[in-house]
């Protein structure tokens, strides 16, 4: 059902992605991780395309902590923002955080390779039908997507909107 | 040597000690390793030791921006170039998609006149380069380093064969003819160096840049002029 990937740029990570539809408490959830009960980043998932994307933002934020950069106030702040195309906090988590009335949610976990992680303690507070995570472009909203990263029909014509999409992450920090 | 040696194994990434390298410049170090489960490139740019280090950090620095600028730029006008996965401004690695089974356009060249094929038979191709070149023009990129080596050619499935444009190393962005001009001249030169008897089919390139521009008819004369000069300006006077 999860995905775990490990981070070969830093090794002694991994990178664990849940994927939930038919969720009925994100308010709760939401709250929580806001209190920092969830070690994990909660990602509205019609934002994402497909689970190279959140790998992506988690490698950088993983990079940005350890070089001391980060621009928000924590490893999981920070997969959000990463995965905006602008620098723009508070837009970023309005946009790929998850609001009180949403009902599905992916959750991104980073922790050590050794330690176990508990994803137990995750699967027990989202109230919510576990989807494997492969199945993330079921839920993703294709045109808003479009829209908020600005990726005009020309462009598909050299790539794939996933493309697009990374290489817009990528680059913000430059642009 | 020992302080060197000290130095110059600080400054390589962790992560690229055991990549394994397939090219090295006087820019930059390329290398192949798997990136997130993917097979990726990463160009470093190295620090060089000859230069002063505030100088060089910011050189370096504005290079590597301006590589991942002008591949983004070019793939929102629909240009074909890597995937920009992951910057890593703290050591100037650029992490890019591994374009794979693609051969350069140098040795799709080589390979068709080695084979005894008609230059025509390459037209097709002179006629996709030029129409290609003339949209990042347009786009006001120049690349600045145009050759044969620089652009690569992917078989796909469908058929098509499309041209890819990479090392964006030495790219600025210009709308001015003569920087243009300057740009195809640098390609000719290449071009016609690498390949040859192929006037016939850079001319080829040309007429298609030119019927694909709006603006090459402006270029075209900068080319003239910057062939009787050569590609510096005389500062003379």
């Amino acid at each position: 059902m999860h995905l775990s990937s490990g981070l070969e740029l830093f090794p002694e990570f991994v990178v664990t992605q849940l994927l939930f539809k038919d969720v009925k408490n994100c308010a709760e959830l939401r709250k929580m991780a806001m209190e920092g009960k969830i070690a994990g980043a909660l990602i509205n998932p019609s934002m994402v395309l497909d689970p190279f994307q959140t790998l992506l933002a988690a490698n950088k934020a993983v990079h940005v902590q350890k070089i001391g950069k980060m621009k928000t106030r924590s490893l999981y702040s920070e997969i959000i923002f990463n995965l905006s195309p602008t620098n723009n906090i508070s837009e970023a988590f309005k946009r790929f955080g998850i609001s009180d009335n949403d009902n599905a949610v992916l959750i991104v976990l980073v922790h050590n390779k050794e330690e176990a992680y508990n994803k137990d303690d995750v699967l027990s507070k989202a109230d919510g039908q576990q989807i494997p995570a492969d199945q993330m472009s079921t839920l993703s909203d294709l045109a808003k997507i479009k829209k908020l990263y600005k990726v005009a029909p020309q462009e598909e014509k050299c790539g794939s909107v996933l493309d697009a999409v990374i290489c817009r992450m990528a680059a913000k920090d430059v642009v | 040597m020992a302080e060197a040696d000290g130095v110059s194994a600080r400054s390589v990434p962790p992560y690229l000690r055991e990549a394994e390298l397939i090219k090295q410049g006087a820019e930059a170090r390329v290398y192949r390793i798997r990136f997130l489960g993917k097979s990726a490139i990463v160009k470093e740019r190295f620090p060089k030791r000859y230069r002063h280090h505030v100088l060089d950090e910011k050189l370096t620095r504005r290079r590597t921006a301006q590589e991942v600028r002008s591949i983004l730029r070019c793939r929102k006008a629909g240009i074909a170039a890597p995937v920009v996965y992951f910057v890593d401004l703290s050591t100037n690695c650029i992490f890019l998609e591994e374009i794979a089974d693609s051969i350069t356009v140098r040795e799709h060249i080589a390979a068709a006149q080695a084979s005894g094929q008609s230059v025509e038979s390459l037209h097709h191709l002179a006629e996709k380069m030029g129409r290609v070149l003339a949209k990042m023009h347009d786009e006001d990129v120049i690349h600045g380093d145009l050759t044969t080596s620089n652009m690569l050619l992917k078989p796909e499935r469908s058929g098509d064969l499309p041209l890819l444009l990479i090392d964006f190393g030495l790219s600025f962005v210009s709308a001015l003819a003569e920087d243009k001009g300057v740009d195809l001249y640098v390609l000719e030169k290449a071009f016609l160096s690498t390949h040859p008897n192929t006037e016939t089919l850079f001319q080829k390139l040309l007429q298609s840049y030119t019927a694909a521009s709006k603006k090459a008819p402006a270029v075209i004369k900068k080319l003239d002029e910057v062939r009787l000069r050569g590609r510096k300006r005389s500062m003379v006077g």
